[in-house]
């Protein structure tokens, strides 16, 4: 475990770690993200950049980019859904208003719901007759 | 008794280079409420890039934005490099700024010189074109093209700057100083542009946080942040360069963020090239091979901070290439900007985050609650005001 505030203060919220320079890479559990997030936007004053959902072996990720802008450091909480069919995960909206595109981004491109989204409707291809299903998940659907 | 209607922008509008829609609800010549639809121009960058080598990716990324077309390569090769932890050679970090600030000094006169026609200052309009046009022509010097530049490479830069013509790119540069300070004079001294601007779709401090904004538009409502100064990259870790932040968060403020930023980047161009003339080497590493792993890439973009994140597995393609452009973080801010504003303000109020814009037309239909349409100039009206203001000045 890295040698951080944020770290020591998290404990056990804070799974497998990947440490490079300027960068943190861990894993979070679903029902501890709110407190991590409230954490890194309120406490620690983080700014949303992005986030990057991915479909991997282990199921559907997703990975949260916070960017400490005072130290150039990136703090990435990734929460892993094992449930490929039905992807399900707590949404972050409620607590950083920035992150309500993101999300509805990532649903309408993995199938994720999002619980507690304010606004559970497409973003991008709400205007889009003959989009497909979960676009970025087509190739890899087995 | 109030009566709300509704005034849809686009998705096809002059405001507007990339189609977006946005719906405007007014009560009266108030804005009460807006609503962004997005998409219109959705090609799926990220779906094309896995199925790209890390090479092709870095041009496919040029070609998200006419504008910032060195931004994102620029982002690109950071995220690929950040994964290996590839260093690059001093030149070629020269080089990669040089052309980095060059790309804000033409985007930010674009913006200028729109802004001015918005609120019916067609000199200001016509005179940022035209400071606009030798900077283009030095892009033209440096890599050949006026715009999509092929500069960016994975460990360095494809081409390397000619000495013989730094004298010129100096000479340019000096000219863009001094219209900028120019221009600033008349930001700071015109009784008009200031009565037209200030205090017009305030976004505050909290807003600017809450929502995540970033670049010009969150540095006017004075949240400092800039991926130059935060992450220095390349050489701008090397370079003396101020960030200018301001605090009203209005699109005066906006205004003058860019103005000081043109100033500041001429700056750190004229030491890039002070730097070139003596700083010898190769101007690119080889790099054969990309490990497994994550990267994370990002510029400082004139709109604000390009972010790309790409996943490796070890072969010549990204299994994961996400990318986010900066206005993705700043249209929502419209939320909070534009809500009691007249409508007069809007369009220089969506036009203050910059967002990626031409002239085409110039209507725009309003629907009244009942679905009856009518037509109403949303220009025609902002030139109005500044009209107005120019007769109570007597000017």
């Amino acid at each position: 475990m890295p040698k951080n505030e944020f770290f020591e203060t998290m404990g056990d919220k804070v799974g497998h770690t990947i440490e490079k320079k300027l960068r943190y890479y861990f894993e979070v559990k679903n029902e501890d993200l709110h407190e991590v997030i409230n954490y890194i936007f309120n406490n620690m004053g983080c700014r949303l950049s992005t986030a990057t959902a991915t479909e991997i072996y282990r199921g559907i990720e997703v990975l949260y980019h916070f960017s400490h802008d005072k130290t150039g450091t990136y703090y990435c909480p990734r929460i892993i859904m094992k449930d490929k069919e039905k992807p399900q995960m707590n949404s972050i909206t409620p607590i950083v208003r920035g992150a309500e595109w993101i999300e509805r981004e990532m649903a309408e491109m993995f199938g994720i719901d999002f619980i507690g989204h304010p606004r559970k409707e497409p973003l991008l291809t709400r205007n889009n007759p003959t989009v497909e299903k979960l676009p970025l998940r087509l190739r890899r659907v087995s | 008794m109030s009566m709300v209607n509704n005034v849809p922008i686009g998705p096809y509008h002059p405001l507007l280079e990339e189609a977006e829609y946005f719906n405007i609800v007014v009560d009266g010549e108030t804005v009460v409420d807006i609503d962004m639809d997005i998409g219109w121009m959705h090609r799926g960058h990220e779906f094309i890039s896995e199925q790209k080598s890390f090479t092709q990716s870095i041009y496919l990324v040029e070609r998200i934005c006419g504008i910032c077309s060195t931004s994102h390569p620029l982002a690109c090769v950071h995220a690929i490099e950040d994964i290996d932890n590839v260093e690059i050679p001093e030149r070629a970090a020269y080089i990669r700024s040089l052309v980095g600030e060059l790309e804000r000094i033409h985007s930010h006169l674009l913006w200028f010189g729109l802004a001015g026609h918005f609120i019916g200052y067609d000199t200001v309009w016509m005179w940022a074109w035209k400071y606009r046009e030798p900077i283009l022509q030095m892009f033209e010097i440096i890599s050949g093209n006026r715009n999509h530049y092929g500069m960016m490479r994975v460990g360095g830069v494809a081409r390397d700057i000619d000495l013989a013509r730094i004298p010129e790119m100096m000479e340019t540069l000096d000219m863009v100083d001094e219209k900028m300070n120019m221009i600033a004079k008349v930001a700071n001294d015109d009784p008009v542009l200031k009565s037209r601007l200030k205090g017009v779709g305030v976004l505050t401090h909290k807003d600017a946080v809450d929502l995540c904004a970033n670049g010009p538009t969150a540095r006017a409502s004075g949240v400092n942040t800039d991926v130059r100064q935060d992450e220095p990259n390349d050489a701008y870790g090397w370079l003396d360069f101020n960030v200018p932040v301001l605090h009203n968060g209005d699109v005066y403020d906006k205004f003058v963020v860019r103005v000081l930023e043109v100033i500041e980047s001429t700056k750190i161009c004229r030491q890039c090239l002070e730097k070139l003339k003596t700083v010898k080497g190769p101007i690119l590493n080889n790099v054969k091979h990309i490990s497994p792993g994550e990267g994370i890439g990002r510029y400082e973009a004139p709109r604000g901070e390009v972010f790309h994140f790409i996943k490796s597995d070890g072969t010549n393609r990204p299994i994961r290439h996400k990318v986010r452009a900066p206005s993705f973080a700043n249209i929502p801010t419209y939320v909070a900007s534009c809500k009691g504003i007249p409508l007069a303000d809007a369009l220089i109020t969506l036009a203050s985050v910059d967002p990626c814009y031409c002239c085409t037309e110039r209507s725009l239909k309003v629907v009244d609650k009942n679905r009856d349409p009518y037509k109403i100039d949303l220009l025609k009206l902002s030139r109005e005001k500044t009209q107005d203001i120019r007769s109570e000045y007597h000017v």
